[in-house]
């Protein structure tokens, strides 16, 4: 049933020597003899006795090379090109990608590697049949095409046919050759529990580490590139650590910079190159979905953007996650309305001060990874549990400064230094409150600060920085206004005892920050990091209160000495043992660690995405992270509410959830794609390749319900 | 925080740096050569400095070789170029007994049968310039600005095949790299992958 319509083609031996020996039409002839040897004999071979209409059934183009001759894999390595097969099928039919078996890895003199195959290969491919064939019999054919190479190189190709009568049924065929090369191919990649990858991208390497206890026993693991069109890449080395991370470092040299992350797969074995290895395919660096991601919105004029930013500045003051804080200031605010005008609006100018120095700060570190092409994102900071760490702690000093445990005091000489400013510690006191109230605004990305950013980080580093200058400007209008009118700030009430207990309350408000805080952290790190962060908090917190119950005004000289004295050594000697050594040595949480399978909700990968996108599902997805606050006031409030959660069901839409909680790369770039720096956001792919349609940052259950009603004529066309 | 952030930005720096020993970048100077060419001559990069230079790695008997000089690609834009200014060196780093090694003698006459319109054809056998450069296919080719830095490194041009065919409707990198160079420009592909055979060194 199998016809091999091997076809020497064109070239005979004849051509190859007149080939050689002359000039002209050099590259017509495709030699395929070499010293009387024929290099490579191609065949073309089924899985299958005969086509069923509409069944799909794997055909292969087998290429067998003499002895030490070799063809090349999909990535062909430092030289040579892979083989192909030009398919040339009647109307109707269809051919999927060509499965390429696992290669060897070959070395050349030189230091020259590439990837192919010896002695022989078969390159399978999925065809499709029309669901209605009128003929018995057909011919599947095509053109095979190929480098193959020893010392010297010699291109070859030949026409390949293959004859298959049509049946209502079919039985195997090749069995074994087939059964032999599909053991050979790579694997999908397995759950992140079996195996974690991650990329990190420098200037010229990207560094591909892979945690998997699964790879121990083998001590030949590999991982061979499949770089896109024009990403230049070099040999992967392989380094293992000790605690079984293996990290691939692959020499990029494409400038740009935003190849985050390669194709390719991992092979292992128990040695090099042989035929009993195994690969998983890694596949992040694909396009997540082929559907197009909408191009990002940047229309519109710098002007408009800036005013985007200024807005949701602005709006940055009622997100969840600042309020608490921003209750501070509105304390401060009340504390001040017996004083002058100058005093107060000095004070308010300084917390403005804190609210750009962060932005500007912030800024400009962005600018500066932006240039060396690092992945940057909104709120990038909250994915680094040492950032979030370092936020319990100044969450906590600032709470029990509101207990009355202890008071804030500048130290003299500072004072004395601060010439200009009027040195009172309210000052300082109000800038840091500034920053500090800004710091915790990041992760909210309000609904107009989403658009604004995005446009900003597709810009350059001038245009990043005057769109932040932007959003401070519009997070600190408020507080100008009302210190510039204090008049504006009778309305608050007037000071008296009833502020103690005020300012007592809005230290429990703190304390529930900082669960939250250490809520993210145990997202991130595990209950573990939870425990050692908080033994160090414990410790920071009585440094704290030896602060306010010995370094007091009164105390002699000697005694706040010793007492400062001693406070370092717990804060620094708490520090080194909590957070050094066995804080550090916490493992990072596999991929969505805050919501293993929760609910209904499927864990995001780009291979199940880009699958349930095949075949013409809807699909929406929530791209959260722990620390969001506003991502999880969307989800309790909205995505969760019986309303939608039926809509959902009703409508068969499936929900994915994308966890951003440790920066997974394969989410950033999603967000990028469209356009957002940064979570929440919310996607709804229609099914059946449709626009996906993005949707608000805060959401509300009517705009879920009505865009869903929107889109169920093009479900149901399903 | 921003410790750790400068600290990893030095590290990345200093990874640069150790990287630029395997093969240079683009933007990086060029690794000077001293080499014969087929007429006894010798060469040296340094004598070139303050003109473009182009180097393009070369295997007489490689398909995609032929594929350039078979139909006259190849020399018409070592024509255009070495009149416009610029110096084209080729270097054949194959080894003896080889694929495509030559001697002087028969680099001259290949020269002659092939109309070849390089400033020098330089002959390479210990591979010595080769690995200076990482060159790794024939043809694989790099400009070279008058400063002495690489411009463009990478392929001849858009479309990795053996088949001349393929000529007409393919971009050409090199033409496109010392056109825009020497009107001013940025190179726009400054890197590209290069594809052909793989260059024959001796073995280690």
């Amino acid at each position: 049933m199998v016809s091999n319509g091997m076809n020497a083609g064109r070239p005979a031996r004849s051509a190859f020597f007149a080939a050689v020996l002359f000039l002209g039409l050099l590259c017509t002839g495709r030699a395929q003899t070499y010293e009387g040897r024929e290099l490579v004999q191609a065949s073309l071979l089924a899985d299958v006795s005969a086509v069923v209409p509409g069944k799909p059934f794997t055909v292969g183009v087998l290429l067998r090379m003499v002895p030490h001759w070799h063809t090349y894999w999909k990535f062909p390595g430092d030289a040579g090109i892979p083989s192909e097969m030009n398919w040339k099928l009647p109307a109707g039919w269809k051919v999927g990608e060509i499965q390429w078996p696992i290669p060897l890895r070959l070395a050349e003199p030189g230091g020259i590697q590439i990837y192919g195959y010896h002695d022989e290969v078969l390159l399978m491919q999925e065809i499709t049949p029309p669901a209605s064939l009128t003929e018995s019999t057909v011919q599947l054919g095509g053109e095979a095409s190929w480098l193959v190479c020893e010392k010297i190189c010699i291109p070859g190709s030949a026409n390949l046919k293959l004859d298959l009568p049509v049946a209502a049924q079919n039985a195997p065929a090749n069995e074994e050759i087939f059964s032999r090369y599909r053991r050979s191919l790579p694997q999908p990649w397995p759950d992140s529990k079996v195996a974690n990858a991650s990329w990190k991208r420098t200037s010229s390497e990207l560094q591909l580490t892979v945690e998997s206890a699964a790879l121990a026993n083998y001590p030949a693991t590999e991982f061979y590139p499949l770089p896109g069109e024009n990403v230049v890449a070099g040999h992967p080395k392989t380094e293992r650590s000790a605690d079984g991370k293996i990290t691939f470092r692959v020499p990029i040299e494409t400038q740009d910079r935003n190849v985050s992350a390669l194709n390719g797969i991992l092979v292992f074995g128990q040695s090099e190159n042989s035929p009993e290895r195994n690969a998983w395919s890694l596949t992040g660096a694909a396009p997540v979905a082929t559907v197009s991601a909408p191009a990002p919105v940047l229309s519109g004029s710098i002007a408009k953007f800036l005013l985007f930013g200024f807005l949701g500045g602005f709006i940055l003051n009622l997100m969840p996650c600042v309020l608490p804080v921003i209750s501070l200031k509105i304390f401060g605010f009340i504390q001040h309305a017996g004083q002058d005008r100058r005093r107060i609006l000095q004070s308010g100018l300084a917390f403005i001060a804190g609210i750009f120095a962060w932005f500007i700060g912030l800024a400009l570190l962005l600018i500066v990874l932006k240039s060396a092409g690092r992945e940057i994102t909104w709120a990038f900071q909250f994915t680094n549990p040492y950032f979030v760490l370092a936020m319990s702690a100044v969450v906590l000093v600032f709470a029990l400064n509101l207990f009355g445990v202890f008071e804030i005091s500048l130290p003299q000489f500072a004072n004395r230094s601060l010439l200009g400013w009027t040195a009172r510690e309210g000052d300082a006191g109000a800038f840091f409150q500034g920053v500090f109230a800004t710091v915790l605004a990041t992760p909210c990305t309000a609904p107009f600060l989403g658009p604004a950013l995005g446009f900003a980080f597709t810009q350059s580093g001038w245009m990043i920085f005057v769109m932040f200058l932007a959003i401070a400007a519009g997070m600190s209008s408020p507080y100008l206004l009302l210190s510039a009118q204090p008049a504006w700030m009778r309305v608050l009430p007037r000071p008296g005892a009833w502020m103690v207990r005020v300012k007592q309350l809005m230290g429990f408000l703190l304390m529930a920050t900082l669960l939250f805080l250490l809520w993210v952290l145990g997202a991130e790190r595990g209950v573990e990091a939870i425990i050692w962060a908080s033994c160090f908090l414990l410790a920071l917190s009585v440094a704290c209160w030896m602060k306010g119950a010995f370094v007091g005004p009164t105390a002699s000289f000697t005694s706040r000495l010793v007492a400062i004295a001693l406070m370092l050594l717990l804060v620094l000697g708490s520090g080194y043992y909590f957070i050094g050594q066995k804080f550090r040595a916490t493992k990072l949480v596999s991929a969505s660690p805050a919501t293993p399978a929760e609910g209904d909700w499927i864990p995001f990968t780009p291979e199940r995405l880009a699958s349930e996108l095949k075949q013409g599902r809807a699909v929406f997805v929530d791209f959260t992270a722990a620390w969001c606050l506003t991502c999880k006031f969307n989800e309790a409030t909205v995505l969760e509410s019986s309303a939608v959660r039926e809509a959902f069901q009703r409508r068969g839409i499936v929900k994915i959830k994308a966890d951003w909680t440790n920066a997974d790369p394969a989410i950033t770039k999603i967000l990028k794609q469209f356009g957002r720096p940064g979570v929440p956001m919310y996607v709804l792919y229609p099914g059946n390749n449709a626009e996906p349609i993005l949707f608000p940052e805060l959401l509300t259950q009517n705009l879920v319900l009505e865009k869903l009603e929107t889109v169920s004529p093009q479900i149901a066309a399903e | 925080m921003k410790t750790k952030l400068l600290v990893t930005l030095l590290a990345c720096l200093a990874s640069t740096a150790a990287m630029a020993a395997d093969s240079p970048s683009v933007g990086s100077a060029a690794p000077d050569l001293s080499l014969t060419d087929s007429k006894g001559k010798t060469h040296t990069l340094a004598q070139y400095k303050g003109k473009y230079v182009v180097l393009e790695w070369f295997n007489p008997e490689c398909p995609f070789v032929k594929k350039h000089y078979g139909g006259g690609n190849m020399q018409k834009l070592q024509e255009e170029f070495t009149g416009k200014g610029v110096v084209w060196l080729t270097i054949n780093s194959s080894a003896p007994g080889l694929e495509g090694h030559l001697t002087a003698e028969q680099s001259e006459k290949k020269i002659g049968e092939w109309k070849t319109k390089q400033t020098a054809l330089l002959l390479d056998e210990d591979g010595k310039a080769g690995q200076a450069y990482g060159a790794k296919n024939t043809p694989q080719m790099f400009v070279i600005n008058p400063e002495g830095k690489i411009v463009y490194e990478g392929a001849i041009d858009s479309k990795a095949t053996p088949n001349a065919a393929d000529i007409p409707n393919s971009t050409n990198y090199v033409k496109a790299a010392l056109d825009e160079s020497m009107g001013g420009k940025a190179v726009s592909n400054a890197s590209t992958k290069p594809y052909g055979c793989s260059v024959k060194y001796k073995k280690a």
